[in-house]
């Protein structure tokens, strides 16, 4: 009898296997970084084999395969030993089991978890750690040793009970490896560390899952870059924003100043809105289901004096700030004159750098009214005066991005995100703070943006970023 | 590279054209361009150009620019011409004072050189008054007269403020150039058709001496290639003018075909300080408005993505095809049991051993002859055996955290064809002393519930089972 593996395709394969409900898709939803995985209480939402290939370029490096629960392991292992074969023959009686069934309505399940396996994949056993060992999880570990492949178990945490002790002894007459895994809180080096597991199953996947390590740490960077342009360019088009409102009588009215006012805080909201969603399918959390979007941030709006104070500067953070960026601007000037101006460059800068920043506390903008000379008589609004909103902004996304970043791609609830008022102190020290709001003010001023300078700005975003998705 | 590469790749980034894939094949397909941001991106815009409607915005707007710009050329050049003649008219009663010329010709141009400098300097400032005060600046403005459509088309294109200013700087050198052609031309076509008596005259106490020694350094770009166009001393002395005299001084009219000679003067001073220094200017705005064109293509709103999309290798993890979407059966279950009886035929537990079965049982008070446990490890041979062994009402005990699988659903379809009733009891861990959970307990009842089967009972106790098990008994 031929066997399929004779005609496997170079890339290693894996098909994550098991009871039903033990968090398969789960984790394989963890390890393809896939929300689109259906993963639910219910047994059998699973009803087909499904690949999870990790490609660059179109090339495949390894294939993961997300597969359905055994059903009838009984009537199979039945059937397998049934024919009395010495173990160098035991994995034809398994294909020889597949094509015997292949129409074979009651072995539908069996049938997709079994065509990966004698098609080379490697064996990803999973079983609930949570849940107490159970016999008749035997006759599937057997069905599997009929088989031949290369296999691990790997224990999930479903919930906080621990059965792994007893689990371990059982799986360990098995499996040549079994490792412990919690999708629901993975982490980007715990998924490398079960990469490297798999590896370590057949000497010739070694080399192509090492490549693949390697190209999942360039994916991270290349997400952590992919978001630090985006932030970059939320602040930067937020900041700079003009909104424009034309009126046609004499004066603008109250209710047209209101209204550009409103029109003007709503397209800041939506580059916030919008920007979120592009970071979330970044790091694949397209499916997230999320809140509607005035109540992200558990409905503190982007205005509230109250997101101000959990994200903003302190009106004494402001002022050294302001005074910093003005004292730095004006000591440029000492130093074009070579001192001849007694220092009085820096001090004047500071001067006008910290009142500015006073004044800039609350107020986001002035409403200016433009064009009366001309006949074409409008509203203006913009750019944001207000030198507190950046950090606002900047705060609010970093967070939701970390956020993002960090939720396990198993996780299918509604995504909370809750407050941590200590988060301004993870993220923004001194130096950081001096960096920003010297790109914060170029970006008030609406004058136009070198490519270098925002790269600059970008390259800052994505070390602070990447130090709290780290931490 | 110009203003239409720029304005193309605005609207392409608008239309958003190819797919990421596309992108990164194009980059694949590219290689000589690779580490070469600017010249991948004028190579994309010229791949999916095509795609953009005709006539392209970058043509119209640049057609319009054009056909100001030329406006104003022709515009600059008549009063170029008419300054010219203004500062030369000769009535015959009095020479032409070479000074009105000088400050034309040398002061102004150096003047305006000077702010054009400065304003390249202030170029990235999008408020720079030094680039208002162009004439180049109201091109902008008169661009708001535009017909229609086209109107709001090019209005709503928002030009980097880098970009608009370089526009406006390199466009403003075309323009007062032709403005010195203008200059240049009267004064020979003046001199050509006239014979003009040059003079110089000041307030100023400056001698004659001085003067030259001014004038000595003015020409010295052409003094020593032509040095008949740097005014000698003697002609300096003989061309100076007195208004108050109220008549021509008399060496003055002695030396009458000399005073003609001022003109070659005035002519390498225009042709240097007021068309080479522009053109220089010119020059230097070129470079200026390559750089801006350059920059703002890198800083335009989705060229760091699309470059991204070009140079980054495509990593997926995802699946090829979507998942065909699980809709769960949420069906309430009417065959339930709250209480158990005090006996049963046969107590059975699916991958429960005996001896547990027997302190189930008597942890419940349950009475039964039979214990036997099912599934599991068991063979099927086994299994048929408790089977045939069963009778009347039989009480199965499961793992209610194991969900029900198709083996487990065999077995109770080949054990309801020999007995009157089963109730499946799910039950929990030791550790929980048995407990259940609502949602493992929902999962036995789905499956029960499918399978529709009368003599199969299920055991829950909520309150939802005991409002369900009190209907049962009033039907």
């Amino acid at each position: 009898m031929p066997s399929r593996r004779q005609t496997a395709s170079s890339h290693p394969k894996f098909a994550v296997v098991g009871h039903p409900n033990k968090g398969k898709s789960s984790i394989v939803s963890a390890l393809a970084l896939d929300d689109s995985v259906q993963i639910s209480d219910t047994p059998g939402t699973t009803t087909k084999k499904r690949s999870f290939p990790l490609s660059v370029d179109g090339k495949v490096l390894y294939e993961l395969f997300d597969t359905p629960g055994f059903q009838r392991a009984r009537r199979v292992l039945a059937w397998l030993e049934k024919h009395d074969v010495p173990a160098n023959k035991k994995h034809e009686v398994v294909q020889a089991f597949i094509d015997t069934h292949k129409d074979d309505e009651r072995f539908n399940d069996e049938i997709e978890l079994l065509e990966p396996i004698m098609d080379g994949a490697g064996i990803i056993y999973v079983v609930d750690g949570s849940q107490p060992y159970g016999e008749e999880y035997e006759t599937e570990m057997e069905i599997l040793r009929w088989t031949g492949q290369p296999s691990m178990a790997l224990i999930n945490h479903i919930d906080e009970t621990d059965y792994s002790e007893e689990w371990k002894r059982a799986l360990e007459h098995y499996f040549k490896m079994v490792r412990t895994f919690n999708p629901m809180q993975t982490n980007f080096e715990q998924h490398m560390s079960i990469l490297e597991s798999m590896a370590q199953l057949k000497e010739e996947w070694i080399a192509p899952l090492k490549a693949s390590i390697k190209l999942f740490k360039q994916y991270q960077e290349q997400m952590l870059e992919r978001s630090a342009s985006l932030v970059t360019r939320l602040v930067y088009e937020s900041v700079s924003a003009v909104e424009k409102l034309s009126f046609y009588t004499h004066e603008a009215s109250e209710e047209e100043r209101q209204k550009i006012e409103r029109n003007y805080k709503d397209r800041l909201r939506d580059l916030e809105v919008t920007t979120q969603k592009h970071i979330e399918e970044i790091w694949n959390h397209g499916h997230l289901q999320k809140e509607e979007k005035v109540l992200t941030f558990e409905g503190m709006d982007l205005f509230s004096e109250e997101t101000a104070s959990v994200f903003g500067l302190t009106r004494k953070e402001l002022l050294i700030t302001g005074v910093t960026s003005g004292a730095v601007t004006g000591a440029g000037i000492d130093l074009l004159f070579a001192g001849h101006t007694l220092l009085l460059g820096g001090a004047i800068g500071a001067l006008v750098g910290g009142t500015g920043a006073y004044f800039g506390f609350n107020e986001l903008s002035e409403v200016k009214v433009l064009g009366q000379t001309m006949g074409r008589r409008y509203l203006e609004m913009g750019p944001m005066e207000n030198r507190n909103f950046p950090y606002i902004l900047l705060g609010r996304t970093m967070y939701h991005t970390m956020k993002v970043a960090q939720t396990s791609h198993a996780k299918r609830e509604v995504f909370d995100i809750e407050m941590d008022q200590t988060f301004k102190e993870k993220w923004l020290d001194d130096i950081s703070r001096k960096s920003l709001e010297k790109y914060h003010k170029k970006f008030r001023s609406g004058n136009a943006l070198e490519a270098e300078e925002l790269k600059v700005y970008e390259a800052l975003i994505k070390r602070i970023l990447k130090h709290l998705i780290d931490a | 590279m110009n203003i239409k590469s720029y304005v193309n790749l605005y609207e392409l980034l608008q239309v958003n054209p190819s797919t990421r894939e596309e992108n990164r094949a194009f980059g694949l397909t590219q290689v000589m361009l690779k580490n070469k941001p600017v010249e991948q991106i004028l190579a994309w815009v010229e791949k999916h150009k095509y795609r953009l409607k005709k006539p392209f915005l970058s043509e119209t707007f640049s057609s319009y620019l054009y056909r100001v710009t030329f406006a104003l050329v022709l515009i600059a050049f008549a009063l170029g011409l008419l300054a010219g003649m203004g500062l030369l008219s000769y009535s015959g009663h009095e020479p032409v004072n070479v000074i009105y010329f000088i400050a034309v010709a040398i002061f102004i141009p150096l003047f305006t050189m000077i702010l054009t400098f400065l304003a390249m300097l202030r170029a990235h400032s999008a408020e720079s008054v030094l680039v208002h005060i162009s004439p180049a600046f109201w091109m902008e403005k008169m661009l708001g007269f535009l017909p229609g459509k086209i109107e709001e088309k090019i209005k709503a294109l928002q030009i980097n403020p880098l970009l608009a200013n370089w526009v406006i700087i390199r466009r403003a050198q075309i323009i007062v150039l032709f403005f010195s052609f203008g200059l240049l031309l009267s004064l020979l076509g003046v001199v050509v058709t006239k014979d003009i008596a040059f003079a110089w005259s000041t307030t100023l106490h400056i001698s004659p001496e001085t003067f030259h020694g001014f004038l000595h350094t003015v020409a010295f770009p052409w003094r020593e290639i032509a040095p008949s166009a740097v005014p000698s001393l003697e002609l300096i002395e003989q061309s100076q003018y007195f208004r108050l005299g109220d008549k021509l001084d008399e060496e003055m009219i002695a030396h009458a075909s000399q005073l003609g000679e001022w003109w070659k003067f005035l002519a390498f001073s225009t042709l240097f300080y007021a068309i080479f220094l522009r053109i220089l200017m010119f020059i230097l705005a070129s470079f200026g408005f390559s750089f801006a064109v350059k920059q703002s293509l890198l800083t335009l709103k989705g060229t760091t993505k699309l470059l991204r999309e070009i140079n980054e290798p495509i990593i997926s993890t995802h699946a090829k095809k979507r998942e065909k979407a699980f809709i769960a059966d949420d069906e309430s279950y009417s065959q339930i049991v709250n209480r158990l009886d005090a006996s049963y035929d046969g107590i059975q537990g699916w991958a429960i051993p005996q001896s547990e079965l027997l302190v189930l049982g008597d942890s419940m008070k349950i009475i039964s002859p039979e214990h036997f446990e099912v599934g599991g490890a068991n063979s099927f041979e086994e299994d048929s055996e408790v089977i045939f062994k069963s009778h009347g009402e039989v009480l199965l005990f499961v793992k209610a955290w194991e969900p029900p699988t198709m083996d487990f659903v065999d077995y109770l379809t080949e054990l309801t064809d020999k007995i009157d009733k089963v109730v499946v009891v799910p039950i929990g861990t030791v550790e929980n002393h048995y407990e259940t959970t609502p949602k493992e307990i929902d999962v036995w009842e789905n499956k029960l519930s499918s399978l529709g089967d009368e003599k199969v009972w299920l055991k829950r106790s909520s309150a939802k089972a005991l409002s369900r098990e009190a209907l049962n008994a009033e039907s």
